[in-house]
């Protein structure tokens, strides 16, 4: 149940990935010049689905195939995505027990995300805290995933609970 | 799991702190070899799976795209179109003195027994994606080592200089866009003759550097490539803000890019120039040269 869950989520993050850098590329849909990250959301949502452990496996395979598909050093977004992956596996049961608490969980990790990722790219020497819209880049990204959320948990919850009734049968 | 300090740590936790770990040594290697090696080879393994996917999810989004980005930006359109239509009238007015320059200046070459890259071979690509984070200033294309591209040349479109494939697979590549930290252009003012370099900040002006500057800039001054690493006279912006140069210090200020980045479709790789033509032109010309070259298409690019 676990394995087919697991490789589920790979399936539904890769799918975010070619979303993220194709719909919500510059020049196509960005609100207010700015996207938002679809991955990030896409992580705080399968918290609901996986355990922890699966969480953070698919965290980190998340984070490393965005640092392939971008240009920043490898490993930053794995890092960032782990992080992210571990505090929504924290608020899972937040989520569950109170559904609109999704906002602010949502908003809250996107938000620390962006943020954690600003922090290690400076730190690794990409001056990527001095940029002028670097406030924004932060910040508009938790809006518009606040704002994709409803739509995002309930595609995940007519996947995830489809295969797993087609697993029980 | 097991206790640390009194307090249980658990499974969760350890294997969060292993991970990270991991990342952070992927990171430390990726530094060290410079982006090269086995995490270049990574990239452009990802890259080839990935352009099929980008490729067909662009084909069936981007009717829908294109109607949502519409509407999105309806009330800007209106400004858009009366700002070309005068745009358009500034233009005709100055092409037929274009055309007396232009034959002034083949004939100028002739006298002068100069070497410009004229017809410089190009390959027309289309922007299939971006990076996979809002951070990134990168640009896929659908085009690659089987079309003649090879890292480091310089990509343009009708306004000026886009960036420079950093990487490439044999049916996509990677642009590094000008406004990329990492990326630095020789650049030299139309105005005043005199050298400098670019460096991207990411979506603010580029930032300008000018180490021997004998006079000021403007603003609206023309920043053109200077003839390096990429062929010379390709328009890179215009000046921010006007500065001078003082005696001793380096002259500073910000230049706006000439292409519009949020809104890049076709774009064209220069094929047919590399830094030896560079050092073979800098044998053969004078200083004087400011042709801007003429492209040629030699693949069109795909729907």
């Amino acid at each position: 149940m676990s394995r087919s869950r697991v490789a589920l989520a790979v399936v539904v993050v890769v799918a975010a990935i070619v979303i993220q850098t194709t719909v919500f590329a510059q020049g196509r849909i960005q609100p207010l010049g700015f996207a938002p990250a679809l991955v990030t959301l896409v992580i705080v949502a399968l918290s609901v689905y996986l355990e922890p452990e699966y969480l953070l496996l698919v965290g980190f395979t998340a984070g490393i195939l965005v640092d392939l598909m971008g240009s920043s050093t490898l490993g930053l977004w794995a890092m960032t995505l782990t992080a992210v992956a571990y505090i929504a596996g924290r608020l899972k049961q937040t989520v569950v027990d109170r559904p609109l608490m999704l906002i602010f969980v949502v908003f809250g990790a996107t938000v620390f995300g962006q943020f954690l990722y600003v922090l290690l790219a400076t730190l690794f020497g990409h001056d990527t805290i001095s940029e002028p819209r670097v406030l924004g880049n932060v910040v508009m990204p938790a809006v518009w995933n606040v704002l994709l959320a409803v739509p995002v948990f309930w595609i995940l919850s007519k996947i995830f609970n489809r295969t797993t009734s087609r697993l029980a049968v | 799991m097991f206790s640390a300090s009194g307090r249980q740590i658990d499974r969760a936790t350890i294997i969060f702190l292993t991970l990270t770990a991991v990342a952070f040594i992927v990171a430390t290697y990726d530094v060290r070899s410079s982006g090269e090696g086995v995490a270049d080879t990574m990239r452009e393994g990802t890259q080839s799976l990935f352009t099929p996917l980008q490729s067909g999810v662009d084909f069936v989004t981007r009717p829908v795209v294109g109607f949502v980005d519409g509407i999105a930006n309806i009330a800007g359109l209106r400004d858009d179109n009366q700002r070309l239509a005068s745009r358009v009238r500034e233009l005709e007015a100055s092409a037929s003195e274009s055309e007396s320059l232009r034959e002034q200046v083949i004939q100028l070459e002739a006298i002068n027994g100069l070497t410009v890259p004229g017809e410089l071979a190009t390959v027309t690509a289309r922007i299939g994606g971006s990076g996979a984070s809002t951070f990134d200033n990168i640009r896929f294309i659908d085009k690659g080592s089987e079309d003649g591209i090879v890292a480091g040349q310089a990509v343009v479109d009708e306004d000026g200089l886009v960036g420079w494939v950093d990487l490439v697979s044999a049916k996509a590549s990677r642009i590094r866009l000008i406004i990329d930290p990492a990326v630095s252009v020789g650049v030299r003012i139309s105005r005043t003759n005199e050298t400098g370099i670019v460096t991207g900040h990411g979506d603010g002006p580029l930032r300008l550097e000018m180490f021997r500057a004998n006079e000021g800039v403007n603003v609206g001054d023309r920043v053109v490539t200077v003839g390096s690493r990429f062929p010379p006279g390709i328009a890179v912006g215009t000046i921010e803000a006007s500065a001078k140069a003082e005696v001793g210090f380096v002259l500073r200020t910000g230049v706006n890019p000439a292409v519009r980045l949020s809104q890049l479709d076709y774009v064209k790789v220069i094929v047919g120039w590399s830094p030896i033509d560079a050092q073979l032109q800098d044998e053969d010309a004078t200083p004087q040269t400011t042709v801007v070259p003429e492209t040629t298409s030699t693949t069109e690019g795909s729907g």
